[in-house]
């Protein structure tokens, strides 16, 4: 595992939790890209969101099921992880 | 009855996910010739449990068939109602390009009895083995019993009135009624019906307490209705989904109108009180007859519910002959069922697919493993009858208490 979430770790875990297939250099290719746009609903999301806090053993932000793209939910991921909050 | 019966119901379009068969013509073809599918248990988990045998739906690929999201985001119930419903559509010619349109004109019905029991049980192992944040969020929509409405709604972009029909084993019938009233009030077409996946172990487990599953271990001898043999009733997956439109929509766009949803009433007359359940069936009849202005002697062929309970099908036969009079004795009656198992809710709709293709071929299926009959009711057995078909009888009762009937006709201008 990397320290950082990438956008290939992120189409994994949108595959294996909401079975959406997705090209994680597309997204990365369009920032604007809403996760709506490539199929994923909010309780996807939750569970991308459940599933990162398993993985790290604390708590994402309470606003991170809020994210509107992939680009911010990854910043918002990393930030988090940097200053280890 | 109301002014605006004149909007009339046909069925347009059939899709079987069936122990025997998925698709109506693989399905059809293996229920005339009496074929029996009853087979062990074999699904995972479930094959040391005290239900030994039950009709298993084996030859369906849900991979080929359903998207990846829907095969991750919803249960094997819905899967099967999914794949039906596509079966139901393409059997219709109804296509996108019908309603995009206008998809506040198709609406969806369901009917289910148990929901996603297997998706539900995963979830809940996960509950219990590794905590709360550890279940899935989908748990929260795919083992709900409407799952199936709601996600073939979305999946089909259909924008009219949706429903789910909480009534036991009848509901699957109630559902179509259900459908009809939409078309009365407005609605073009609703793809409706019922599909069940109860063989996954929870759900094995909940129907272990029903006094009257059939826990015997032969295939041949599990579900015998109408005999002095009969111990109860084997359960199935499965399930099938229908086209209704409003007929003259229907005739307008050149669909082909298999049968007339012609008269539906449902009665409660509570759990297990099989005795009571005779007088409750009986008015069901009567209450469709009635809505379809049809005589008791128009009814060409019944499709029983058959419980395979000595009391239930003992009611069941009596209210036959108090519904029906001295026709009761006469008409040839069916239960297809005892080859593939009950589906719960999807078990009445099946016989309703398999009465609409009944009379389109002029031949009632029989009634696999039932040789002799004790009741004095004229059941269909060995093989198929070959006969004129104008109008069926479809009649279901849940465990629960709920009874219903349905009259079928056949349009007035198919030829032959």
């Amino acid at each position: 595992m990397t320290d950082r979430l990438t956008y290939a770790e992120l189409a994994a875990l949108m595959k294996n939790g909401a079975g959406i297939t997705v090209d994680p250099s597309e997204m990365e290719s369009r920032p604007g890209s809403a996760f709506e746009e490539y199929g994923l609903d909010s309780l996807g999301l939750l569970g991308i969101v459940a599933a990162l806090e398993n993985r790290y053993g604390r708590p994402l932000p309470a606003d991170a099921d809020r994210c509107r793209t992939p680009a911010e939910f990854l910043d918002l991921v990393n930030s988090n992880l940097v200053t280890g909050v | 009855m109301n002014t605006r019966t004149h909007r009339r119901s046909v069925i347009t379009g059939i899709g079987v996910v069936a122990p025997n068969g998925t698709g109506a013509g693989a399905f059809w073809k293996q229920t005339q010739e009496g074929v029996s599918v009853l087979d062990l248990v074999t699904r995972e988990g479930c094959e040391n449990l005290p239900l030994r045998v039950a009709g298993e739906v084996r030859e369906f690929d849900p991979v080929a068939l359903i998207e990846e999201r829907y095969l991750v985001q919803t249960d094997r119930f819905t899967h099967f109602a999914m794949a039906a419903a596509d079966l139901a559509l393409d059997d219709a010619r109804l296509g996108r390009a019908d309603y995009e349109d206008a998809p506040f004109s198709v609406g969806v019905v369901t009917a289910a009895g148990s929901g996603g029991g297997e998706f539900g049980q995963r979830e809940l192992q996960r509950l219990w083995g590794q905590g709360s944040r550890f279940v899935g969020p989908y748990q929260s929509i795919a083992w709900f019993y409407a799952a199936s409405t709601g996600q073939i709604s979305i999946r089909g972009g259909f924008k009219g009135p949706c429903a789910v029909v909480a009534s036991d084993e009848a509901g699957g019938l109630d559902a179509l009624m259900h459908a009809a009233r939409s078309i009365r009030r407005g609605t073009g077409a609703v793809v409706v019906g019922a599909a069940e996946a109860p063989l996954a172990p929870y759900s094995v487990v909940c129907q272990l307490g029903y006094e009257d599953l059939s826990t015997c271990e032969d295939p041949t001898r599990a579900y015998r209705p109408f005999t002095a043999d009969a111990c109860g009733f084997a359960p199935a997956e499965g399930g099938a989904m229908l086209v209704v439109e409003e007929e003259a929509a229907a005739r307008d766009r050149g669909a082909r109108v298999r049968a007339e949803l012609a008269g539906h009433a449902a009665t409660f007359t509570g759990a297990s009180r099989w005795e009571q359940s005779r007088e409750g069936l009986a008015r069901a009849i009567e209450g469709a007859l009635r809505e379809a202005q049809c005589a008791p002697e128009e009814i060409d062929v019944v499709f029983a519910d058959a419980l395979g309970v000595p009391s239930a099908d003992r009611a069941e036969a009596l209210a036959i002959a108090d519904a029906l009079g001295a026709h009761g004795r006469r008409v040839p009656v069916t239960a297809p069922k005892t080859g593939t198992g009950r589906a719960y809710c999807g078990a009445p709709v099946l016989d309703t697919s398999a009465a609409v293709l009944a009379m389109e071929h002029g031949l009632i299926p029989p009634t696999p493993n039932v040789f002799d009959v004790c009741h004095d009711i004229d059941v269909v057995t060995g093989r198929a009858r070959p006969t004129e078909l104008r109008t069926a009888l479809v009649l279901s009762r849940g465990l629960m208490g709920s009874n219903s009937a349905l009259v079928l006709r056949r349009p007035t201008d198919t030829p032959g």
